[in-house]
């Protein structure tokens, strides 16, 4: 820090003690006497500018001057001095400096242009100063959600639906018909004349007239269009486009997750410097209005009680002796039983729900909708029942807080996202018998044709009715049980409505709502390919309808979530959905035959079968290179690559973990010696004046 | 662009976008803010560089900072005479400096400086105590509010003074993820 008390102004403008500094009467408002360090005032360097010239970079001065602590007089004097040397520059260097400023201009133009079309910013903003940053990063998730959703269905509509629409009556059958004739009978249109509310609760069901439609996977034709200029495999561009829209996906999250992981990483453990971080860096200066103030501050003296509780519960738990910790851990573990048990019961219940639903399938009226959606009914009943029993288990195990609210959430995470397979598991046994294919009912087609002539179809329509209900419900809880919760309140007070009090937005549990929405639509987007869409018009509404429920009925929450931590945490959840839907996709693709009566790959034997058959048409090269790649003499070396830029990259960040300790251990080595030579010096003054005194004396 | 206004020469105007975060519109539209303020103080031509103070009331009282609690420290450090009164050039460093744009040093030294409230560049106990109060409304009991400080003063405090230098400072806010975003006021 001393050694380089004067160092010109460099691209580095990190620490202002070094470079940058002025005298400290210019900025008078501190009207104290003179301080005894003047380390911390920035200190500025008039004298020799000319090296900042041989150093150029597109970073130049101005962009220097903008960052350095001084005030605005100063700086422009400072912006007059180097614009004053300019004519010393050489001519290529000015024109390079003018290329830096015109650059950056277009890239300040080209911000605010994308800042125009950044959706729903200004709402986002007047969430987080309300309500604070937790809650904005759901909003925040929500957004990232629409524009995924978005953004893919524009890719399945620009490679399957577009072409087969275009394609539809065009072009020659790929495959012609083998196989049993009973098994390609599919009649999905219905006969006579319909009653009008039937057209109603075929909206809601995905049958009827929405069945044979674009809407579902049995559509589409398995047509190839072969023209002198254009070559169209639909069946081809169907199997690549819903890889791709999983791979899609997978990148986007794992984009999302590097610039929230860096923070993360960058920060360190969360725990040290608790204290620090929430007295510093928890006052949020955007905060508006006296209201959301008082919140906040209410927010920040929770936070401060909730953390010394910790500190002391710690303590008490470290203090406990052996027979009570005997008790606590046996009494965890019959709790965690407990839980595990209420999570398994519910799936026995959506698992019974779904058998008799199929059983009951093809009743008409409301009683007929009735069972056709009794699986979404059971599963949106256990997600509600059961997290809020695991909550009050939670209570009894007697966890520290923080620990508590991430146990709720994984059990909570497990529970949705597995009743979901439960779901897809009862429709697998029904559609393969079972897994054995070759008995039964499915001898025939290896499925069952007589229960599903299409199964694809109607795993969509399973698939869109859950997304259907999800968003109902939503809808419904918002007005049965918000809206007048916050009349209740407001109106009616009494004891009863005052502990009740107002709705609180309860980010982890709508968050697990997104996700869930969300994996619903991974695991159908195979097989219902306007799901995407559907999904983006039901965020986009939910989005709209959220921001009205907490601007009229909820409170902000005492209890705060950490803002940037819980959207990496977001996102790893949103992975674990991923890969339910990418098991499901690459099961089907493989495992299953596909119907013979419907969709692009009938009389294939497995809807992979069609990538060896298109294969050989391809070029005897192209093949070969293929055929190269997948080989061992390719792929070995590829991942000892792969595993050796991996150590490479792990062992830079230890390293640079390291060099951030030693770093901090040398600054207080340095604040140390700082006070040791404060000492001397005081020493030696003190030395000298007594010498004088004495020589004075003596004299 | 179009040089449509007269309020700023155009070498102000390039001058200010030098040394601010903001673009050539924002500079003048956080004139029409300051000159809201008051505008019988206020004159439409800055060309001559009038010499104009807002005292700290009115800037106080602007919706941004009214309810904020570190409002007063915010306009001392901030202004040139270390009460509050600011001028334009004050005032746009004030809003460049609690943009969004600023980079987390520049934002570390004035949250420094507003923190200390004896202005004696060390955040000693009293200096955090009075941070505390502030954030909390003086609803944490005395016992709490020491045992705060004193942790505060344990995790930061790296050269074992007692107080949090400007470096301590700095070295506890690179660990800290919401600083850049907390650290902001919209305008």
């Amino acid at each position: 820090m001393s050694s380089e008390p004067q160092r010109p102004g460099s691209r580095e403008v990190h620490d202002y003690t070094e470079e940058y500094g002025y005298h400290s009467d210019q900025r008078s408002l501190r009207r104290d006497p003179p301080r005894v360090s003047n380390q911390n005032q920035p200190q500025f360097d008039w004298i020799s500018p000319h090296e900042e010239e041989d150093e150029e970079g597109s970073s130049g001065p101005p962009r220097d001057l903008r960052a350095t602590p001084l005030p605005m007089a100063l700086k422009r004097a400072i912006r007059q001095v180097q614009q004053m040397q300019v004519p010393v520059v050489s001519s290529r260097d000015s024109w390079k400096r003018k290329n830096a400023k015109s650059l950056r201009k277009l890239k300040d133009c080209g911000m605010g242009f994308l800042s125009f079309f950044s959706l729903w910013s200004k709402t986002l903003q007047k969430i987080g100063g309300n309500f604070g940053g937790g809650v904005q990063s759901y909003f925040l998730f929500l957004r990232f959600l629409v524009v995924l959703n978005f953004v893919s269905f524009l890719l399945i509509a620009g490679f399957v639906l577009v072409p087969s629409i275009v394609f539809r009556s065009v072009g020659a059958a790929l495959v012609n018909s083998t196989g049993q004739e009973a098994c390609m009978v599919y009649d999905p249109n219905p006969e006579g004349l319909v009653v009008f509310y039937n057209y109603f609760l075929d909206l809601l069901s995905g049958t009827g007239f929405m069945e044979y439609s674009y809407l579902f996977y049995g559509y589409y034709n398995n047509t190839m269009v072969e023209d002198k200029n254009i070559s169209y495999n639909m069946p081809l561009a169907y199997l690549f486009t819903a890889v791709f829209y999983f791979v899609f996906c997978l990148i986007c999250i794992i984009a999302r997750m590097g610039t929230a992981a860096r923070v993360v990483v960058a920060t360190g453990s969360s725990t040290v410097g608790d204290y620090s971080m929430i007295v510093f860096t928890s006052w949020d200066y955007g905060c508006l209005g006296d209201r959301a103030t008082k919140l906040k501050q209410k927010n920040i003296h929770y936070q401060l009680q909730v953390d010394l509780e910790e500190e002391s519960i710690k303590k008490r738990a470290a203090a406990l002796t052996l027979s009570q910790k005997i008790v606590l851990y046996s009494l965890r573990v019959s709790m965690c039983f407990v839980s595990y048990g209420l999570i398994i019961a519910a799936f026995y219940g959506i698992f019974v729900a779904t058998e008799f639903s199929q059983v009951k399938n093809g009743q008409g009226g409301i009683l007929g909708l009735f069972f056709e959606y009794l699986p979404s009914i059971v599963i949106t009943a256990g997600n509600f029942v059961v997290p809020l029993l695991c909550d009050q288990i939670a209570l009894i195990e007697r966890y520290s807080p923080s620990t508590t609210v991430i146990v709720a959430l994984l059990r909570a995470v497990f529970l949705r996202l597995v009743s979901l397979g439960v779901l897809l598991f009862t429709l697998w046994r029904q559609i393969t018998c079972e897994g054995a294919e070759n008995t039964g009912e499915c001898k025939l087609c290896q499925y069952n044709h007589l229960l599903y002539p299409c199964w694809e179809t109607r795993v969509g329509q399973e698939m869109y009715k859950l997304t259907l209900f999800d968003f109902l419900i939503n809808i419904a809880v918002l007005v049965l049980v918000e809206f007048p919760r916050r009349m209740v309140v407001d109106n009616w007070s009494n004891k009863l409505s005052q502990w009740v009090g107002r709705q609180e937005f309860v980010v982890p549990a709508n968050v697990l709502g997104l996700v869930y929405g969300q994996t619903v639509v991974w695991t159908g987007a195979l097989f219902c390919p306007l799901l995407p869409l559907i999904n983006t018009l039901k965020f986009i509404l939910l989005f709209y309808f959220k921001k009205i429920t907490l601007f009229h009925n909820c409170r902000p929450a005492l209890k705060t979530f950490r803002s940037t931590t819980s959207t990496f945490f977001f996102l790893v959840v949103l992975l674990f959905g991923l890969g339910l839907g990418t098991v499901v996709m690459i099961y089907s693709l493989s495992e299953i035959r596909p119907s013979m009566g419907c969709g692009p790959f009938r009389f294939f034997p497995s809807m992979w079968s069609i990538v060896p058959t298109s294969f050989n048409n391809l070029s005897i090269i192209t093949q070969d290179f293929l055929f190269f790649i997948g080989s061992q003499s390719f792929s070995i070396p590829l991942f000892a690559l792969s595993c050796v830029v991996m150590c490479y990259v792990v062992a830079l960040a230890s390293v640079y973990g390291k060099s951030v300790a030693l770093l901090r251990a040398q600054i207080k080595l340095e604040g140390r010696d700082k006070q040791f030579l404060v000492k001397q010096i005081e020493m030696l003054s003190r030395r000298q004046q007594i010498l004088k005194q004495t020589a004075g004396a003596s004299s | 662009m179009g040089n449509k206004q007269t309020i700023f020469t155009a070498q102000q105007l390039d001058s200010y976008q030098d040394c601010t975060y903001f673009t050539r519109k924002e500079i003048l539209r956080l004139f029409d803010r300051y000159r809201d303020l008051a505008p019988q103080l206020v004159p439409l031509d800055y060309t001559c560089q009038p010499d104009v103070k807002l005292p700290y009331e009115l800037i106080g009282s602007m919706p941004e900072l009214k309810d904020n609690p570190f409002r007063q420290r915010i306009a001392e450090v901030f202004s040139d005479d270390g009460e509050g009164n600011m001028t334009l050039d004050d005032f746009l460093d004030m809003f460049s400096v609690m943009s969004e744009m600023a980079p987390r040093d520049l934002k570390a030294y004035y949250a420094f400086k507003i923190y200390d409230f004896n202005n004696d560049d060390f955040l000693c106990k009293s200096d955090l105590e009075k941070t505390l109060n502030k954030l909390t409304r003086n609803e944490l009991t005395e016992d709490e509010v020491r045992m705060v400080c004193e942790k505060v003063i344990d995790e930061s405090d790296l050269d074992n003074d007692g107080r949090l230098s400007l470096e301590d400072f700095q070295t506890m806010i690179v660990r800290a993820p919401d600083f850049l975003s907390t650290f902001h006021i919209r305008i």
